[in-house]
């Protein structure tokens, strides 16, 4: 889905905003060295080689769900470098900076995931060739944590000086079982309020997400008894999970609202002469109906059930991951502001719902999105990579956006 | 200064160097200008990611470095395109110094840099690093910024870890243990003390480098050494643990024709060190064996290890930076 175009063209940073007025918290930019917003590539050209330097040491740091602390500490360090007044690493592990607005009478908070899927024993080397940069997990979320490391800097090196508060937080135990633990610990215990959040993520630059639609991710779980059952005696764990799977694709979904079971994993088996006594299965539920997915899931329960008492094995549901359908709407100040920065730097957005950071924001009811850096890919099967070409205007987005926010662009609606 | 005290007082760790900001300051206190050079031959893959990790660590936050520059062999990958594009600054050997003539090998590079290159220290960094971090440069320059005595830092990778049956042997790659090391034990007892004396990672000031004589091909790393231990002895010298190091691993076949460059070089410094005599030439030709077809193959390998003289002996250098041969 392609949003439709809400002001093409020139977006000015500096001065008057589109309403005619100037904001009442527009920041008196004018002395500082940003001119318009199409030209924040070129003033951001120069700080390429040392966004690509973080970004290269960020992704050659392996930092699997639970394992990010090497990753942490490289960014405090980064941070504490750039001069960032505060910056530490919370209870949680996540690496956190915090940059006082000169008025600071709103909190912009800036979040990328620091996590990624690449065991520790996989070698994290990345290759710098002309056009992008290769390695694993590079682009899923290497990129991203490296645009909010090198944030500060940018700022510094652009003279810009917000009126609002910006608290950046490299969040770990994302990904699958992490559940967004560092992200949800944070702002379950925030000093601050939050006026809107920013959730930013590698690829793909024109990603714009400011909705989930719900989600639930769980594991089916089968565990052979030791003892053989009065019924049918024992069977494979995998011939089992085989029916489970079976009657699961046989649930009736339907089109609208939108629904969806994804079988996405499967695990089980050691060697070919011998039958496995355990297998798990991974799915997820997707739908823009919240009570669609309470349905599908019951029926799910119910299978797991029978199948257990049938086949004489110990099967488990467990949904580990929930998230409820919401987010804002394209009409909101924030999404337009997005839109508006992104078509004066060039970029064409692309809309969709987000299972990411995201959902965290809509559930605590802050205004956000999510926004990507660059063109690349994550294959998981083979090397990701990232584009070079076009980080620096998704940088530029990043600031351009701070900038719309921090004139009170996206007020009202915040204030809604 | 004995081997041991040697050993203690001038073997370095990077993390001793780890304040950038200070060695920035007394770099400048001592208005000394340093370049890093890099030499290439098809080395598309990792030349980007060195000259972007430098360039933005030692350059552009910290200005330690005055110039980055690859000094390339003839690529026929992008190596040099990719460099460029990055902000390094790229020169194609053989379009230097032409009246010298044109010599493949890194040590050509290496003699060349002297002239195309304005630092009072020159550090160079083989291009094949995978794992390349900014300790690869500072680590090397730090000693030569910290004190004046010395004049050639060396680095070394593997470091002495404690493990359940004692200590683990420290030292080089295969043909450091199985050739130069025996060699300098034998002849230049001191030199042993330099825990990897064919790592292509060193800094030394222009001031000793100009005077030394550059072996274009396998032999350089051995005859700096050598050269310099002459000239200064073991006070000149200072060596730093940069950790691991990751990079492509040669066949022994391919190390072979190395350890041959090498005992050209050292035999030749031994005879003109007056250590031993040779009663003649010795041979240039290294040969190897391959079967084909079931049956044996002799391979001959010409590896004649030119050397370039020191550059001051070089007109046009002297009427760059002064001074005379």
């Amino acid at each position: 889905m392609r949003a439709a175009s809400a002001k093409p063209g020139v977006y000015p940073v500096t001065g008057t905003v589109e309403d005619g007025s100037n904001g009442s918290h527009a920041t008196p930019a004018g002395s500082a060295p940003v001119g318009l917003l199409a030209d924040l590539p070129a003033q951001l050209a120069p700080m390429r080689e040392e966004m690509l330097a973080n970004l290269v040491m960020i992704g050659q740091t392996p930092a699997p769900t639970g394992g990010e602390e090497r990753r942490v500490q490289y960014i405090m360090d980064r941070f504490a470098e750039s001069g960032l007044p505060d910056a530490g690493a919370d209870e949680a592990g996540n690496a956190v900076g915090f940059l006082p607005g000169k008025v600071g009478d709103r909190t912009v908070l800036l979040v990328a995931h620091l996590d990624t899927i690449v065991p520790a024993s996989i070698d994290h080397n990345a290759t710098v060739l002309a056009d992008r940069i290769e390695g694993p997990g590079i682009s899923d979320n290497s990129l991203g944590a490296a645009a909010l490391t090198m944030l500060p800097t940018v700022l510094q090196k652009l003279g810009i000086e917000l009126n609002c508060n910006l608290q950046l937080l490299g969040s770990v135990k994302s990904l699958d079982r992490g559940d967004h633990a560092g992200l949800k610990f944070f702002l379950d215990h925030a000093t601050r309020p939050y006026d809107f959040g920013v959730c930013v993520e590698g690829v793909a630059l024109g990603r714009l997400n400011y909705f989930s639609i719900g989600t639930i991710r769980g594991d089916i779980s089968c565990r052979v008894r030791p003892v053989e059952s009065r019924s049918y005696g024992s069977e494979s764990a995998i011939v089992v999970l085989n029916y489970i799977i079976n009657r699961i694709l046989a649930i009736e979904t339907p089109t609208r609202p939108f629904t969806k079971i994804r079988i996405a994993r499967v695990r089980a088996g050691k060697s070919y002469d011998v039958d496995p006594d355990k297998a798990t299965l991974g799915f997820e539920i997707n739908s823009h109906s919240d009570e669609m997915i309470g349905r599908v899931l019951e029926q799910i329960e119910d299978i797991v059930s029978e199948m257990s008492a049938r086949h004489a094995v110990d099967a488990d549901l467990d949904v580990f991951f929930r998230r409820t359908a919401g987010g804002l709407r394209f009409s909101h100040p924030l999404i337009r502001s997005c839109v508006q920065v992104m078509e004066g730097l060039g970029i064409e957005p692309d809309q969709g719902h987000s299972p990411s950071e995201l959902s965290e924001f809509i559930a605590r009811d802050i205004p956000a999105v999510t926004l990507g850096i660059s063109e690349g890919s994550k294959h998981h099967d083979k090397m990701d990579y990232v584009m070079i070409e076009p980080v620096m205007r998704g940088i530029a987005q990043l600031v351009g956006l701070l900038l719309s926010l921090d004139r009170g662009d996206a007020d009202s609606a915040a204030a809604s | 200064m004995n081997a041991e005290q040697w050993l203690k007082e001038r073997t370095y760790h990077h993390s001793d160097f780890w304040d950038l900001k200070k060695m920035v300051a007394e770099k400048e206190r001592q208005n000394l200008k340093i370049s890093l050079c890099l030499p290439t031959l098809n080395e598309g893959a990792t030349i980007g990611k060195e000259v972007v990790l430098l360039k933005s660590a030692l350059m552009d936050q910290y200005p330690l470095l005055d110039e980055i520059a690859v000094i390339d062999s003839g690529s026929t990958d992008d190596t040099r395109e990719i460099a460029a594009s990055f902000g390094a600054d790229v020169y194609l050997a053989s379009e230097h110094l032409t009246e010298a003539g044109d010599r493949r090998g890194k040590g050509e590079n290496l003699w060349k840099a002297l002239y195309l290159l304005e630092g009072d220290i020159i550090c160079y960094v083989d291009s094949d690093i995978a794992n390349i971090h900014p300790r690869f440069v500072y680590g090397l320059l730090g000693p030569l910024i910290e004190n004046p005595d010395i004049h050639y830092v060396k680095a070394f990778y593997d470091r002495p870890l404690a493990f359940s049956q004692g200590i683990r042997p420290t030292g080089g790659g295969r043909v450091t243990e199985i050739l130069v090391r025996p060699l300098f034990s034998l002849f230049y007892p001191e030199l042993a003390a330099i825990i990897q004396p064919l790592s292509g990672e060193y800094a030394g000031r222009r001031g000793i480098l100009e005077k030394i004589p550059f072996p274009v091909g396998y032999g350089v790393e051995t005859a700096m050494l050598l050269d310099i231990y002459k000239d200064m002895g073991m006070d000149a010298f200072a060596q730093c643990d940069l950790d691991t190091r990751v990079h492509r691993n040669q066949e022994t076949i391919a190390l072979g024709r190395m350890a041959f460059g090498i005992l050209r070089t050292f035999f030749n410094r031994l005879s003109s060190h007056e250590r031993i005599h040779l009663k003649g030439e010795l041979e240039k030709i290294m040969r190897q064996h391959r079967v084909e077809d079931g049956r044996f193959e002799q391979v001959i390998y010409e590896i004649e290890e030119f050397e370039r003289p020191p550059i001051t002996t070089l007109e046009s250098y002297r009427e760059k930076f002064g001074g005379g041969a």
